[in-house]
């Protein structure tokens, strides 16, 4: 029989034990909240910047990316069941492409901006280890737009998995299309990987043309 | 009720048809491919080339008259005159909305949608002021195509419609249904104001593609396949509108509000 001793203990133990891990799931999410807060702060005072050149804004752009987005499993999402179809030397030069496009679409959106503003409105767990921390993008006379960012912990840190834009997310449209473009080319990557390159030579052009 | 659907509907929508029939249906992956068929399932498009010769007539009606359109009205009117035209036509849509939270079994949208109607009809002088969404009540849209899926209904292979653009069968269904259902158009049609019902088609279309200006060119921008992004982007925001999980839905109203107040005060 137990003691009324032990069950106490036993009680306490597990109180503490569950206690601990809501403190620790709110731990996460905090940092989690800071995370973007801080992506969002680093991206207005860097990237969204009047005075600096196109080339200049490509670069702090791609190492903002390359350092907070999770590239490898991004690109894994991305390609589906291409990704094992994919040779080794195909999977490198699809993320270097893809992080060439996404580089090119956020540079201009920066360089569009106009004073919009980010609020963190609220902070939940998606699953064991990933957050989603959903934000509002205020801008000027405009409805604000919602914006989740999917983030999971790495090392101290976080890495963006997804953004989801009115529901939207980035990740299965990408997907979606890119799974389209491979179709069209017979079910082959290297359809899908000059198709990119073509984009990326045109939103080059577009930008040193705009630029001028 | 009828009156309002002209002959010319019907006959493009009979060239339409035998378009479709002449470019045909998708191919479907071998049923061995398992992982290929989950994906043709997943795409739910076997009318893909069909949908893409209209996708490009569309665009091709875009670039000519919808954009310049939409383009020139942003350029013409101020924001206030497009806010005020905005209010006018979510506050015509009031009894649809209506119908719809109803049907979907929601008395309290219900009951907004309600109070919003009476509120701006009245002292938001025919709805041109949204007095009721400054006061903390919000506008938000229902329409069948999302009531039906509340009722279980699928939605059925991917549609592109001319000139309205992605859809499918439900809700088309559902635009049907509401066009034929709407109690103003119903009004105006008996009273022998057809040009109102037209009027308000065309500006609702021109409304709604002035907000989407910046993000369809951006989609276009940077896709690969305009195409299968627009289809994607599509089916992921009717998803997100049927389960009411919008902005306007999400967040209290009192800080959208403040966010325009911020907004024009720093302008």
């Amino acid at each position: 029989m137990l003691s009324r001793r032990t069950l106490i203990a036993a009680l306490a133990m597990g109180a503490l034990v569950a206690f601990g891990g809501a403190a620790n799931a709110d731990a996460r999410q905090d940092a989690a909240r800071a995370f973007i807060a801080t992506l969002a702060d680093t991206a207005m005072a860097t990237v969204a910047v009047k005075d600096i050149s196109d080339d200049e804004r490509n670069r702090r752009f791609r190492t903002l990316f390359v350092d907070s987005f999770d590239l490898p499993e991004i690109g894994k999402l991305v390609l589906g069941r291409y990704w094992r179809i994919a040779t080794p030397p195909q999977q490198r030069e699809f993320l270097r492409l893809f992080e060439d496009i996404q580089v090119l679409t956020w540079a201009k959106r920066f360089k569009d901006y106009s004073g919009e503003t980010l609020d963190i409105v609220a902070v939940h767990p998606d699953g064991e280890l990933n957050v989603s921390v959903d934000s509002l993008i205020r801008r000027r006379k405009l409805d604000p737009i919602a914006v989740t960012w999917l983030v999971r912990k790495a090392g101290e840190s976080f890495r963006v998995l997804d953004i989801k834009v009115e529901g939207a997310s980035m990740a299965f449209t990408h997907r979606s299309e890119y799974t389209s473009v491979i179709q069209s080319s017979g079910g082959q990557v290297e359809g899908l990987l000059t198709a990119m390159r073509r984009k990326i030579g045109q939103m080059e052009a577009d930008q040193s043309a705009a630029a001028r | 009720m009828t009156a309002f659907i002209p002959r010319s509907a019907a006959r493009v929508a009979a060239s339409v048809l035998a378009f479709a029939l002449i470019a045909g249906c998708a191919t479907p992956p071998p049923a061995d491919d398992q992982e290929a068929v989950a994906e043709w399932q997943q795409i739910n498009d076997p009318l893909e080339p069909t949908n893409r010769a209209i996708f490009e007539f569309n665009q091709a009606v875009d670039k000519a008259l919808l954009k310049p359109l939409a383009q020139g009205y942003r350029a013409a009117v101020p924001q206030f005159g497009r806010d005020r035209v905005r209010d006018f036509l979510n506050n015509l849509r009031a009894p649809i909305v209506f119908a719809n939270d109803v049907l979907q079994g929601q008395p309290d949208r219900a009951v907004q949608t309600a109070m919003r109607f009476a509120f701006n009809t009245g002292f938001g002088i025919a709805g041109l002021f949204d007095i009721a969404g400054e006061g903390g009540i919000p506008f938000h849209d229902e329409d069948f195509g999302q009531t039906f899926a509340v009722w279980g209904v699928p939605d059925g292979p991917y549609l592109v419609l001319p000139i309205l653009g992605p859809s499918n069968p439900r809700d088309t269904t559902g635009l049907a249904a509401e066009w034929l259902a709407d109690p103003v158009n119903i009004w105006w049609d008996n009273t022998d104001k057809e040009w109102a019902i037209w009027t308000r088609t065309g500006v609702a279309g021109i409304d709604k593609r002035e907000r989407f200006l910046d993000s369809l060119d951006e989609i276009e921008r940077t896709s690969l396949d305009f195409y299968a992004a627009v289809r994607s982007l599509y089916r992921q925001r009717r998803d997100a509108e049927i389960r009411n999980d919008t902005v306007v839905d999400k967040v209290p109203a009192a800080s959208i509000s403040a966010a325009e107040e911020s907004g024009q005060e720093s302008h």
